[in-house]
């Protein structure tokens, strides 16, 4: 499903990102991407949505290959991946629904289906009593279910979160891990980047640890994996 | 295997998605916007004041050439003999017959209606000034007959005639003056319009500024240009639309203010001037130019920042 060959990333000459990783995430894995900070883990997950391009090397994402990707036919492929960024990234001038109803303006779902589907998958994130708020009324924990709600709304092939859990109290960090968990259960190959090594030590998931830009270890999974099922928002 | 990337992306519910949006931004960015539509109401109504005028002297062109007149201004101590003389040979051509004989006393009257303001003026006079004179009908197809200038000469050296006017120079000129307004017009409208789609591009360029962290959020989701694009174009043609209704709602307030306070009584020196207000499809041809000048501001800056992410 996602796939690193001998992929380098530079910002300029004296700093490099990403120094010769290879890698490969099968169809329905839960692999979480761990290092300190500086490491590289954003630069990867920003290679993966393609918002910047490698120095070196080749990616491919669900069988597609990310250099040689024509600008126009981005916009399709990142509706075919649910990311969840570090800041959230949500629009603030548009209330919880207008949010998610934006997404689903994107992939030409009819408007009398938003307000069921935003429902829906907010009740999947258990915040579906926050509908009518604007981002800035939330809490850091529900602007992240927001922001996990929008990745999820479009039964994403792949999942990717930066740092889902960071800044918060472990318990909302567990609710948070139990919505990927769910959604990968229902069959969303999900990659997950987190320097959290409690969370990751207590899933028991498999683990690429980067260090200064290279990947150092592979720790396999110790629990198996699930099979993909239907959407359970309808839209896959 | 992967899904064609290459679908259509024409989905239904984004041009109300796009109407919304570019109602909503206007609103937000009122201030800014006001600028723009300013700019395109003013330059519309410089340019629809020129259209107005040209458009009421074409009509008054129109309406005189088909019956314009010859007048013959007789002397004033024109004797009845003389004054027979000149009708005989009116008569006498078939392109001159169709006449009619104005009196001294009925000239006079006929000031004194045209021009209210000077009638006590010429009451004051000793004697009436004007003279007599033949109004003669002819077509523009006779007045530009090879025969035509002839038949003038003769009319002019006849006894008793102090003068031959005809109208249809003074309708060329007229002509050569419409143009002039509509060149002038179209000059000043078009450099206005050119400003306003700058300014509405410079609006629609602050806009964008202001919605720069949405527009990447949006493009990180998967919308596509077109439907990042869309509100942007919309909204400077929402608000050429804005300002070309602007624009003919004041020149039709000025043109019935105008109409009230220089045209008293039947004035001929404005009154060919407010015939009547523009055609409804010069209303609607102000109004597509003003979302056209819009539509190019915005495509202007929405072009200029693709760019610059591409």
């Amino acid at each position: 499903m996602i796939h690193f060959y001998h992929v380098t990333k530079k910002f300029d000459l004296y700093s490099t990102a990403l120094q010769d990783v290879t890698f490969h995430v099968e169809k329905g894995e839960f692999v979480f991407l761990t290092g300190a900070s500086g490491a590289g883990k954003s630069t990867l997950l920003k290679l993966i949505l393609r918002q910047i391009r490698p120095t070196e090397g080749q990616i491919v994402v669900n069988g597609r290959n990310l250099n040689a990707m024509k600008r126009n036919h981005l916009p399709f492929f990142r509706r075919e991946i649910g990311m969840v960024f570090q800041d959230f990234k949500l629009i603030e001038r548009m209330t919880v629904f207008e949010n998610l109803s934006f997404i689903l303006t994107v992939l030409n779902v009819a408007p009398r289906e938003h307000k069921k589907k935003a429902y829906q998958v907010l009740r999947a994130v258990n915040l579906h009593h926050k509908l009518n708020a604007y981002p800035p009324q939330l809490s850091g924990g529900e602007q992240q279910r927001v922001a996990i709600a929008r990745a999820l709304i479009n039964d994403p092939l792949v999942l990717i979160a930066d740092e889902p859990t960071g800044n918060l109290d472990p318990d909302l960090a567990q609710e948070i891990m139990q919505i990927f968990g769910d959604a990968h259960l229902r069959g969303s190959t999900v990659l997950l980047a987190t320097h959290d090594r409690d969370l990751i030590q207590v899933s028991g998931r498999r683990t690429l640890v980067l260090d200064q830009g290279r990947l150092i270890e592979e720790k396999p999974a110790v629990v198996e994996r699930p099979a993909r099922t239907d959407g359970v928002f309808g839209l896959s | 295997m992967p899904r064609d990337l290459r679908e259509p992306d024409t989905p239904s519910n984004t041009v109300s998605y796009f109407v919304r949006e570019a109602f909503r931004r206007i609103w937000v960015t009122k201030r800014t916007s006001f600028v723009a539509v300013a700019m395109i109401a003013m330059s519309l109504f410089i340019l629809g004041g020129f259209v107005l005028v040209a458009d009421n002297m074409e009509r008054a062109v129109e309406r005189w050439q088909g019956k314009s007149h010859v007048n013959v201004f007789l002397d004033i101590e024109a004797a009845p003999d003389q004054i027979r003389a000149v009708d005989g040979f009116l008569a006498s051509h078939p392109d001159l017959h169709t006449r009619h004989f104005v009196t001294r006393a009925q000239a006079l009257e006929r000031f004194k209606t045209y021009f209210v303001n000077l009638s006590q003026v010429v009451d004051q006079l000793d004697e009436n000034p004007f003279p007599a004179s033949f109004e003669v009908e002819v077509t523009p197809r006779i007045i530009q007959s090879p025969g035509f200038p002839a038949e003038m000469k003769a009319l002019r050296s006849m006894s008793g005639v102090e003068q031959v006017q005809f109208d249809w120079e003074w309708l060329n000129r007229l002509r050569r003056l419409i143009d002039i307004v509509n060149a002038v017009g179209l000059t000043a409208g078009g450099i206005l319009a050119v400003a306003a789609a700058f300014t509405i591009a410079n609006v629609i360029r602050l806009t964008m500024l202001t919605y720069r962290e949405e527009i990447e959020i949006m493009r990180l989701v998967g919308a596509t240009e077109r439907i990042i694009r869309g509100p942007f174009l919309i909204e400077g043609i929402l608000q050429g639309a804005i300002g070309g209704f602007v624009a003919v709602g004041l020149l039709f307030g000025t043109f019935v203010l105008a109409q009230r306070l220089l045209a008293p009584s039947n004035s001929l020196l404005w009154s060919f001037l407010f015939i009547g207000f523009l055609p409804w499809q010069k209303i609607a041809a102000l109004i597509a130019g003003g979302m056209l000048a819009g539509w190019i501001g915005s495509w202007l800056s929405v072009r200029e920042r693709v760019t610059e992410e591409a």
